[in-house]
């Protein structure tokens, strides 16, 4: 390999210009990849990481310019290049891949097209040897049967197969240089493992450089060498992974560190540290250093007075810190344990699942509604119950049916078989009118997304004070809004906020909000789906002590709806396992986070990225796609991705669906694999001795 | 008396100047459009302060004189509407003397948008159109017939003579002619000459404002009316309802608008009493509309409701039933002195509401699609909402934007097409001075004289532009956020 770095970015300054003012996006940054390097971006929304990505690409828009700096391609200046030279390094020299693998392809055009034009453009190469070429890629990037691939529009795929068919875009034309700006986020967390895997064994075979852009540490640590920590438009720290990752020597990356939830961290003893205050707005930043406000080592006069550089960490391979007082912090002090919380008692069972059963009639001539009816199986036999102040976590991919469940559950639904429970009292069958008021105020929810969860033309306190009043709280409007009020302290809200528009709050804020109207007639039991997963990782923190911290005090029954393994495992007491409208493992925490597991959850704890170097995972990719709902596969619902379909004898798993067997007390399991092998499975995750 | 001429005796020396003024500008221009297909791009600076300019090479010289240029054309148009005020009558000719007729109308633009741009960011979406220039454009064109309309039929300002009113000898006289001595009138002159029966086109002209301003808006809401009643369940509960609503929408639009109208104002139709009873349906949707948006929000404290809910909709009763309640119709039941008013024109009412509703109903329809699958939706059905409560208070806010922005739109459309009905004299008495009918009696003689004909179509332009112009710059505003 030669010296000469691919990607040379030295103290780049981006700014945006708006009417008002100069936004600096970017500042001062600097990064290296050498060919065959794979450089991670690392850092929460709004801190210019995406920007970095549009400015090697050079394309800003309008508003946007480089103000300092340079960007050098290969010793070429990036900046200086005229647009003709821009045009013909982009796409095959230098390749990117967005989130939105749908919104990255052509509707219109086949996927065989799409491909070939790259080399068709950038090379002149012939038709025939471009359908070779898009033809190599595709198998490249195993997909099932690339000639019908080739012949297919972009919405005859999968979220999973589009984004393989937009790696497989950007390797046409074998770059240099692969821009990734989250590329998995939008996915599925086993389609994202998959995908994961592809892009680092094809990083390897094609020799690619790659700056990968997440906001996932865990994910960077899988796929990267080196990784850059952004904060605010500045990177503060930046080192290869083993170095910053166990060697941290910046207050923003190792906060960041405490703030997520690695195995060991316990919702009771060992809780996480949320950072304090908020993102600064980048035309509100502080003078000195940007994260002083919210750092726990500030110090006034000497972290506020003036531009901080880069300063090289001794003893590291190219390892630096943006700290003036990095060498002076004891980086190993343990974190000071603000206090330890007693485990609530689960009390009685409030909740009670009994063979639940929800199918769905879809007309197969929606126009005229003749035809046959297909049923689709959303929710098949569910049984279980929940108690007096438990968390139970309820975790699938998306189409697993977990959405569905939460519907009949609230009522907006009706069951098609089975009953619902609740203190003993069926409401299964009884839609959310026909429910007293009592019943639909104990049953609240709190929703994924923040910028959705509240209406955005009502004030903040009005919405509440609404849910007050339909809930008969309080005899006149003053008494509701001292309620209101209340339940603004409860979720640790200012007052104040009380008379703000939905549009004024962060989405940390709004979700705060979320859970103050879903508390406000005293919920018993809350039903949160995804309430964090759409949230950045330092406020992600902070909501969830809050939702453990209410149901403590509330004695509340919470149902944690979530596909993010690491944080079911912080917080929840009890783990559900649903796949394809199945509940394919049930048992406490400890019990389902360890073997033996059921197949399908041994799959989704592989797929999890931990950010943490001492832990060896075993190494687990499903293949394809999870089978739609309409048309499920015969047998175990499972049995298309199983990788241990082979130890069961006679094809059982293709001709019967597995009965739910009882391993230990509170664990069941819907597999035919024998007790034998269940006991030989061997633990997933391990954390290496220290 | 001697006739006006259109800039009277100060226009024998600013004409030149401002015909120098503008063809500098036009050379300019196209300067800038030859050179920009060669010359370099400009490039962007930074100024100082942040802000972004655009600056460089022969191109920047070109936009900096064109700049000055156009500054000086629009201060010598200045020049002839203020000079008027102090020179005496007749000095700047006819232009200068509608502008002084116009007087009032400037002071209240001239107050309306100090205010508004003083206070604009405390004013919400309409503040923020003040940040547009189209936008302002568009509110100036609009409130200019506005103030025209309010002034003209309430204080009897700006028109010169009486609208009605034929002087001989002036049939199809040119703008600026003199009118006999005795003639009652402010001013002695016929600004814009004389139509084809002797009346003042002027007077006629900014009299007809009235009709549209007073009949478009009013006629807009009630169309909205009807449309977000029906197109709120619609979208929402989708399935029967939606298809049997969509259909009626689509056979109405269907049906092709000016038959529509011809039938409708037909004596015999009218004798069976079908737009009667057309009134009567559809101008019953706004007292749907308020009692049950009120009954919606307050039904969990009943006294309140009650409260609220019995004023508002006894005042709606009354006047829906004094709408509707029409001397020697079928629908003729109150005693006379409950009846409020008469409306000569409940046809024209009825047919515009009449056309415009199923096309709101389908706007209404698309954006409730969309926003009942938000999340503060399925909040409020989790709370166990009623379906009214979601539709018109968790949908409808929302769906603002868009809806304000048609609204503006289709303040036009009906303009336009109230203009049609006049035009074709569908409901309308003869002599009406509104645009349609004028734009109508001008049409006859247009080939030998077209000044009667030209200024109620300008008008109408004028105003249906600011209205469009109006609604291009709330959209962009709005979606600024």
């Amino acid at each position: 390999m030669t010296d000469q770095p691919i990607l040379e970015i030295d103290k780049l300054s981006i700014s945006f210009f708006t009417r008002l003012r100069e936004i600096p996006a970017v500042m001062d940054f600097s990064a290296t990849v050498m060919p065959g390097e794979a450089l991670g971006l690392v850092g929460e929304s709004g801190c210019g990481k995406s920007t970095v990505a549009l400015g090697v690409m050079q394309d800003l828009g309008v508003n946007g310019r480089i103000v300092g700096g340079s960007i050098k391609f290969k010793g070429e200046d990036l900046c200086e290049m005229s647009p003709e030279r821009l045009r013909d390094i982009r796409g095959s020299e230098i390749a990117m891949i967005y989130q939105e693998p749908m919104a990255s392809l052509n509707p219109a055009m086949k996927i065989g097209k799409q491909l070939m034009e790259v080399p068709m453009i950038h090379e002149g190469v012939s038709e025939k040897e471009a359908y070779a070429r898009a033809l190599e890629v595709v198998t490249d990037v195993k997909l099932p049967d690339p000639e019908r691939m080739l012949k297919s529009y972009p919405h005859q795929l999968s979220g999973g197969q589009q984004q393989r068919i937009v790696i497989a875009m950007a390797l046409m034309s074998k770059p240099s240089l692969l821009i990734l700006d989250e590329p998995t986020t939008a996915l599925d967390v086993t389609v994202e493992a998959a995908v994961v895997e592809l892009v680092k064994d094809l990083g390897k075979k094609y020799g690619t450089s790659m700056l990968f852009i997440s906001h996932n540490l865990g994910l960077v640590l899988e796929t990267c060498d080196r990784i850059c920590v952004m904060y605010s438009g500045e990177a503060v720290e930046r080192g290869s992974i083993a170095d910053v990752f166990d060697e941290m020597q910046h207050p923003y990356t190792q906060a960041l560190f405490r703030s997520i939830p690695l195995p060991g961290a316990d919702k009771n003893a060992r809780p996480l540290v949320a950072i304090p205050g908020n993102f600064p707005l980048p035309h509100e930043r502080p003078d000195g250093c940007n994260f002083g406000p919210r750092c726990d080592y500030f110090e006034a006069g000497r972290c506020d007075a003036g531009f901080i550089p880069m300063e090289p960490v001794p003893g590291n391979d190219r390892h630096q810190s943006r700290c003036l007082k990095f060498q002076e912090i004891d980086w190993n002090a343990p974190i000071q344990v603000s206090d330890t919380k007693e485990k609530p008692e689960p009390g009685p069972v409030v909740l009670k699942m009994d063979n639940l059963k929800k199918y769905y009639e879809v007309a197969a001539n929606a126009l005229f509604g003749g035809g046959d009816k297909k049923v689709v199986k959303a929710n098949e036999t569910l049984s279980f119950e929940a108690r007096e102040s438990e968390t139970l976590a309820i975790v699938g991919e998306s189409g697993c049916g977990k959405s569905t469940f939460a519907k009949v559950l609230m009522g907006l639904e009706t069951a098609t078989d089975g009953a619902i429970l609740l203190d003993n009292q069926s409401i299964g069958s009884t839609a959310i009118e026909d429910r007293d008021t009592k019943t639909v105020a104990d049953i609240q929810m709190v929703f994924q997304n923040p910028f959705d969860t509240l209406n955005p033309s009502m004030t903040v306190g009005r919405q509440i004070m609404r849910a007050l009043e339909i809930f008969g709280v309080g005899a006149n409007d003053a008494e509701r809004r001292a309620r209101m009020l209340e339940l603004l302290d409860l979720v640790k809200l200012p007052r104040a906020f009380a008379d703000r528009m939905p549009r004024q709050l962060s989405g940390g804020q709004k979700q705060r909000v979320g859970i103050a109207r879903a508390f406000a007639g005293d919920a018993r039991i809350v039903v949160a789906d995804e309430p964090v997963s759409a949230l950045d990782v330092s406020v992600q923190a902070a909501v969830t002590d809050l939702l453990m911290e209410i149901q403590r005090e509330h004695k509340t029954t919470l149902l944690f709806i979530s596909h993010d393994l690491s944080i079911v495992r912080y917080l929840s007491d009890r783990v559900m396992v649903m796949y394809l409208g199945h509940v394919v493992e049930l048992g406490s925490t400890d019990q389902v986070f360890s073997p033996p597991y059921h197949p399908y959850t041994e799959a989704l704890l592989s797929a999890v990225p931990i950010a943490d170097t001492s832990v060896k995972k075993k190494h687990i990719v499903l293949e394809g796609d999870i089978p739609s709902a309409m048309n499920p596969p015969s047998g175990c619902p499972f049995q298309t991705r199983c990788g241990w379909k082979s130890k069961v004898a006679g094809g059982l798993c293709e001709k019967e669906v597995p009965p739910v067997r009882m391993l230990a007390e509170g664990h069941q399991i819907k597999c035919h694999l024998s007790d034998a092998e269940l006991a030989e499975m061997e633990p997933v995750i391990q954390i290496a001795a220290e | 008396m001697e006739p006006l001429t259109w800039t009277g005796a100060v226009g024998a020396f600013l004409n030149p100047v401002l015909g120098i003024a503008v063809t500098l500008l036009v050379v300019a221009l196209i300067a800038q459009l030859v050179l920009g297909l060669f010359a370099s791009p400009t490039t962007l600076q930074a100024n100082p302060d942040g802000t972004l300019a655009a600056s460089g090479g022969i191109l920047g010289k070109i936009e900096t004189a064109m700049k000055y240029l156009f500054l000086a054309v629009i201060a010598l148009i200045l020049v002839y509407l203020i000079a008027p005020l102090v020179l005496p009558y007749g000095m700047v000719g006819i232009i200068g003397e509608m502008s002084q007729r116009f007087l009032p109308v400037w002071i209240a633009l001239i107050v309306t948008f100090t205010i508004s741009i003083i206070y604009k960011r405390r004013l919400g979406l309409y503040g923020k159109l003040f940040d547009s220039t189209v936008g302002m454009i568009g509110f100036g064109l609009v409130m200019f017939w506005v103030f025209t309309a309010l002034f003209v039929s309430v204080f009897d300002l700006i028109a010169t003579h009486d609208y009605l009113t034929q002087v001989s000898g002036l049939k199809n006289k040119a703008p600026g002619v003199a009118v006999p001595d005795g003639t009652a009138g402010d001013i002695p002159h016929y600004l814009l000459g004389g139509d084809n029966l002797a009346r003042d086109i002027f007077s006629r002209m900014v009299s007809g404002s009235t009709f549209v301003i007073a009949i478009a808006p009013l006629a807009t809401i009630f169309a909205f009316m009807v449309g977000i009643t029906l197109g709120l369940p619609a979208g929402y509960y989708g399935g029967l309802l939606d298809t049997i609503l969509s259909f009626v929408a689509n056979l109405i639009l269907a049906f092709p608008v000016i038959l529509l109208f011809y039938l409708l104002v037909t004596p015999e139709i009218v004798q069976t009493g079908i737009p009667s009873y057309m009134a009567a349906f559809l101008f019953v949707f706004p007292l749907i509309f308020f009692g049950v948006l009120l009954n919606s929000r307050y039904y969990t404290q009943p006294q309140k409701r009650t409260a609220i809910l019995v004023p508002v909709l006894g005042i709606l009763g009354w006047l829906y039933l004094s709408v509707i309640n029409q001397k020697g119709t079928v629908i003729d039941f109150l005693p006379a002195w409950f009846d409020l008013f008469d409306i000569t024109i409940l046809v024209v009412f009825v047919s515009v509401v009449f056309v415009n509703a199923p096309t709101v109903f389908r706007i209404v329809r698309g954006l409730t699609l969309d926003l009942r699958t938000r999340d503060y939706v399925a909040a409020a059905q989790t709370r166990g909402e009623g379906a009214w409560y979601i539709m018109l208070w968790e949908i409808l806010p929302n769906a603002r934007g868009p809806l304000i922005v048609d609204f503006c739109l289709r303040i036009g459309y009906t303009t336009i097409l109230l203009g049609t009905l006049g035009f074709f004299g569908l409901g309308l008495s003869s002599e009406s001075p509104d645009w349609g009918s004028t734009i109508n009696e001008g049409r006859k003689l247009l080939l030998i004289f077209a000044h009667p004909a030209l200024p109620p179509a300008v008008a109408l332009l004028s105003l249906v532009l600011g209205l469009n112009l109006l609604a291009d710059g709330l959209r962009e505003e709005s979606l600024k956020d």
